[in-house]
């Protein structure tokens, strides 16, 4: 028996043992050395060829992605370590560290209890680093701490023992502060790192070394060694001695928690079901014996198996040849096989039991951030928060016709292996809008259609998906929208909802749709709890997206009838704004008064939802309506003597720069662009730079476009839908 | 108020000066328009057939032309958004011509607004409605009838139950309902009209009964039966020569499926009189 299979066998031994489980992930920016450390975790644990490791990067899965140098997709990976005489079984999640696909950061935070936070000796933490942290404290996930590249430091910057410990306080100082900032309250004091306490670790993951202060303490090394090995340029010695994967994962041992603790502090956080109930109370146990319940954080498609779902298994066990339901799905399916994943390779077993990280195939219509269990009416864990809403959009259709059903159904599969992507598809001419994270999000999403599924496409240029909105409100100025028969007339107000209200909307935080007359009393106390009026926000109606439907009318007869359609109305004026048809974002709009047809007959959907939709955006256009355009932040890297081309890059396309730090010779550009200015910025930063700039971006919300831009950028986004120049004014919608 | 009757107006009268003319044509057959009626409408220099609130049999469209004169159909839009007609009608007599009688059919006091509005004659020609058959036909007495109600195309998850609740009312205070039925799925009034068929108006009722108890609504039912059960006399293609008049339990109705368009009576108890005239048509068929 090989190491490999060896250690594949103590995995399924090991797996058993719920305090011997640790489930983590690795946060990082992009060119931060995370592949490489993911490898070298799997390589160190025998799990692969130390010499392959940090050249093959066995979690990058995509050819594609190693083309690129960045990792697209988490996948996971398991591993055993030895602690004392006792195995460990760590189960390591891969996370995506390009900025454009925070939603499986999210559903990959979900699965893991601790992460390690890899932060570069030189660069320090960076804004997406940030982001993936914030993402993981909000999960109640707890961190430690590893800075790479310190050989970079010691080589190429000098640096010598006092300096070094000055840098990497900075570094420590900055990870607390984000802990303490968005870390749950009862863990904020518990979660800081330290050098002293053990949850501070640093090294090089290429040279694949590490150190910490319990590792000093058991291998008598000290500072002065890795000075010298580095010196020496004998970093392999060094590896030898204190390699990183024991130094890492000794960590994650001794400082991360296991499921068994973890669970008990996390389900309440992310199951909404009774805790008491037998369900709830096997999860907080994390009970193998009791009902299974498991998350689908990541669906991927396998050339030979088809579609294998990732998930984390929280309480029973999932056994091959079982039928299971994916709540919400249609029938019971059958789990054709279980496995545990090693990088490339899923290892079948029997059965994974609670705790663990499974993959399985056969449950067809489970997809990422779906609940797997064996009783249909099991409770879901609840909606995944996503941080990102997609920005850009391209229309794609396939160049030959007769690929038409093969290109539908490629997209329905990527749609569905790729949760911030949202594909449109119109049966008929075969065109298909891809939404977005960015640009190079669905650059890549098209290149998967292209080479892996043989679909020769069109592709059209990028498009930035706007928002719109209003700055003001229309509060005693209701206005009223009338049916085409004239017999009915609805009297909306608008006015734009606070950050913090639209933020929790984001979240999920108030669910979304229809709100059910049972459910608006405690829907408003919600809303209550956000600072607005209770008694209002108790008669609300719907939420679409961030924006929000409140009935403020009273004794109206035959309104309760109309309700559906009065909804119907709003959702629609949600998707397509008064200005410009783009969606709409953070408006409450306000029934204040309504006048019915007695008959019913003269109501119907043909009258009710276009008089709703006209007083709603006849209200918005009263309510000075906004165009909101999605930012990006932006860190470009260069040396001082190109700086200034890039500051002119960056100023020209409406850049705002609002930090330009210098390190040495080279200097940072730090601010915020929009992302309609970012197509081709790629080239003629690299022009500007004569190629040595390196740069990252990062969502960053909307803003309100500048009034100057008003007219011009509302005229082409309504000429491109095929709609009249002019900015519509309230006379649009009064008739 | 203004009440007066214009002077019965013939041709011999010269033309007719501007303004809008609302024309009952009658419930189907052209035999039943009035002669009044049909004076006007000869006399207009432009006329509309309304075609989304009502129909006529396609043997009577085709003769339309040879009593009242051309004429060009106009659906929902452009009567709701009727610029185009009104312009006409401030400078030539435009005549607007409505299956029934006019003003039946309730939306078109719109009509009036607009022309009012704007300053334009309007007038309304009278016409012999389905409902004054239903009545007459059914036997029963007329101010027997309560509030009268008209069962839409469901949509969606959408669905009044105003009107199964004007019923509920309608037998507490023992009146008899007239239940007209829709005859546009879509609402828009664009295509031509599609009226519903008795098994889809009798599942609607159905599905309103659920409804009202879904939602532990206050209304009294005032039937102890199903609604299955009901009793109820089906009007069919009334005013054509095809027209049927067949009554029994709501369930058998529904399986009725030839006819064009329909209307239900649900009566509630008859009287003596009603009973008896009752009888004498049940003999006669």
């Amino acid at each position: 028996m090989g190491r490999k299979e060896d250690n594949i066998a103590r995995a399924t031994e090991v797996m058993h043992q719920r305090e011997r489980i640790r489930n983590l992930a690795i946060a990082a920016h992009i060119d931060h050395g995370k592949t490489t450390l993911s490898d070298n975790l799997i390589a160190g644990a025998g799990m692969m060829s130390e010499d392959l490791a940090g050249k093959s990067r066995v979690l990058d899965f995509d050819e594609q992605e190693s083309a690129r140098g960045i990792t697209i997709n988490a996948a996971s990976a398991s591993m055993v370590h030895k602690v004392g005489d006792d195995d460990y079984l760590i189960n390591l999640i891969d996370t995506p560290g390009h900025v454009d696909f925070g939603g499986d950061v999210t559903r990959a935070m979900r699965a893991v209890d601790g992460c390690i936070i890899l932060a570069c000796a030189v660069e320090g933490t960076m804004p997406q680093t940030e982001t993936v942290v914030r993402q993981a404290l909000k999960e109640k996930v707890r961190p430690v701490l590893f800075i790479n590249k310190v050989d970079r430091l010691i080589n190429e910057l000098q640096i010598d023992g006092p300096e070094m410990m000055k840098r990497f306080e900075k570094i420590i100082l900055k990870v607390n502060k984000l802990i303490s900032t968005f870390a749950p309250e009862d863990v904020k004091k518990d979660w800081q790192v330290s050098v002293q306490n053990g949850t501070v670790a640093f090294g090089s993951a290429y040279y694949n070394w590490g150190m910490s202060m319990p590792f000093m303490a058991k291998s008598g090394l000290n500072f002065k060694d890795i000075f010298e090995h580095c010196a020496a340029d004998d970093q392999k010695a060094l590896a030898k001695k204190a390699p990183v994967h024991e130094v890492l994962l000794d960590m994650a041992v001794e400082q991360l928690p296991s499921p068994l603790i973890s669970q008990k502090y996390r389900i309440p956080n992310i199951w909404q079901g009774d805790l008491e109930s037998v369900e709830g109370k096997a999860m907080m146990e994390c009970d193998s014996s009791g009902p299974l319940s498991l998350m689908i954080t990541k669906i991927w498609m396998d050339p030979h198996a088809g579609e294998v779902a990732v998930g984390r298994v929280y309480s029973g066990s999932i056994k091959h040849g079982e039928s299971l339901w994916a709540i919400g799905g249609a029938k019971a399916e059958r789990v054709q096989q279980v496995a545990m994943m090693v990088g490339g390779d899923r290892i079948q077993v029997p059965e994974v039991t609670a705790g663990n990280i499974a993959a399985i195939t056969g449950i067809r219509s489970a997809a990422a951030g779906v609940t797997i269990a064996r009783d249909k009416d099991a409770e879901p864990f609840e909606a995944i928060r996503h941080y990102s809403e997609p920005v850009v959009t391209v229309a794609v259709e396939p160049k030959a016709m007769k690929d038409l059903p093969k290109f539908i159904g490629a997209l329905q599969g990527l749609a569905k292996s790729d949760a911030s992507l949202q594909v449109k598809t119109n049966q008929e001419t075969g065109e298909a809008l891809l939404a977005g994270m960015g640009e190079l999000h669905l650059e890549i999403t098209v290149y998967r259609l292209e080479e892996e599924q043989g679909i020769k496409v069109k592709v059209s240029e990028p498009i930035v998906v706007y928002r719109e909105s209003v700055e003001s409100n229309n509060s005693g100025r209701p206005f009223e929208g009338k049916s085409p028969n004239r017999h009915n007339r609805f009297y909306l107000e608008a006015e734009p909802l606070s950050p913090e209200v639209v933020q929790a909307l984001r979240e999920g935080h108030f669910g979304d749709g229809t709100i059910r007359n049972k459910d608006a009393k405690s829907v408003g106390d919600k809303f209550a709890e956000f600072g607005m009026e209770k008694n209002l926000m108790r008669k609300i109606y719907a939420i679409h997206g961030t924006n929000v439907l409140v009935n403020d009318t009273k004794g109206i007869q035959n309104l309760h009838e109309t309700r559906e359609l009065i909804i119907e109305g709003f959702n629609e004026v949600c998707k397509k704004g008064p200005v410009a048809d783009e969606p709409l974002m953070g408006v409450m709009l306000r029934l204040v008064d309504a006048k019915l047809h007695e008959d019913a007959i003269h109501r119907g959907p043909a009258q009710t939802i276009p008089a709703v939709r006209n007083a709603c955006k006849g209200a918005l256009i009263r309510s000075r309506p906004v165009i909101l355009e999605p930012m990006q932040n932006l860190r470009v890297d260069a040396p001082n003597d190109v700086i200034g081309g890039v500051t002119r890059e960056v100023t020209n396309r409406r850049g705002i720069i609002e930090d330009m730090p210098v390190d040495g010779g080279t200097a940072s550009v730090i601010g915020k662009m929009p992302v309609a200015e970012t197509f081709g910025f790629s080239n003629d930063i690299r022009a500007a730079s004569q190629g040595r700039a390196v740069w990252n971006t990062e969502n960053a919300g909307f803003e309100i476009l500048p009034i100057s831009l008003f007219d011009k950028t509302v005229g082409e986004i309504r000429e491109r839908k095929g709609l009249k120049p002019e900015v519509p004014v309230e006379a649009n919608y009064s008739d | 108020m203004e009440g007066r009757r214009l002077p019965r107006f013939t041709m011999t009268d010269g033309g007719l000066p501007a303004g809008l003319w609302l024309i009952g044509l009658g419930p189907g057959d052209i035999g039943l328009m009035t002669a009044d009626g049909i004076e006007h409408a000869r006399a207009c220099e432009y006329r509309f057939l309304e075609g989304y609130t009502a129909t006529l049999p396609i043997d009577q469209e085709i003769l339309l032309e040879s009593v009242i004169g051309p004429w060009k159909r106009v659906m929902r839009p452009q009567i709701e958004s009727p610029q185009n007609i009104l312009e006409l009608a401030k400078e030539s007599s435009v005549a607007i011509l409505v299956v029934g009688d006019p003003m039946q059919a309730t939306t078109h006091i719109d009509l009036e607004g607009h022309c009012y509005d704007e300053g334009i004659s309007f007038t309304i020609i009278p016409g012999l409605s389905a409902i004054s058959l239903a009545i007459s036909l059914s036997g029963l007495q007329s101010y027997r009838f309560g509030r009268q109600v008209t069962i839409p195309f469901d949509y969606g998850n959408y669905l009044p139950t105003s009107p199964l609740e004007f019923i509920y009312a309608n037998y507490a205070n023992n009146l008899h309902t007239l239940v007209l039925l829709d005859l546009d799925p879509s609402g828009m009034g664009i295509d031509p009209p599609s009226p519903m068929m008795p098994a889809k108006a009798i599942g609607l009722l159905k599905a309103m009964d659920e409804r009202l108890i879904e939602q532990e609504s206050s209304i009294p039912k005032s039937m102890d039966e199903a609604v299955a059960d009901w009793k109820g006399i089906l009007l069919t293609d009334l005013g054509t020569p095809e027209q049927r008049i067949v009554s029994g339990r709501l369930e058998d109705l529904a399986m009725i499926e030839s006819g064009r368009i329909h209307c239900l009576i649900l009566p509630a108890e008859f009287t003596g009189m009603e009973s008896e005239a009752y009888r004498r048509r049940l003999l006669k068929h």
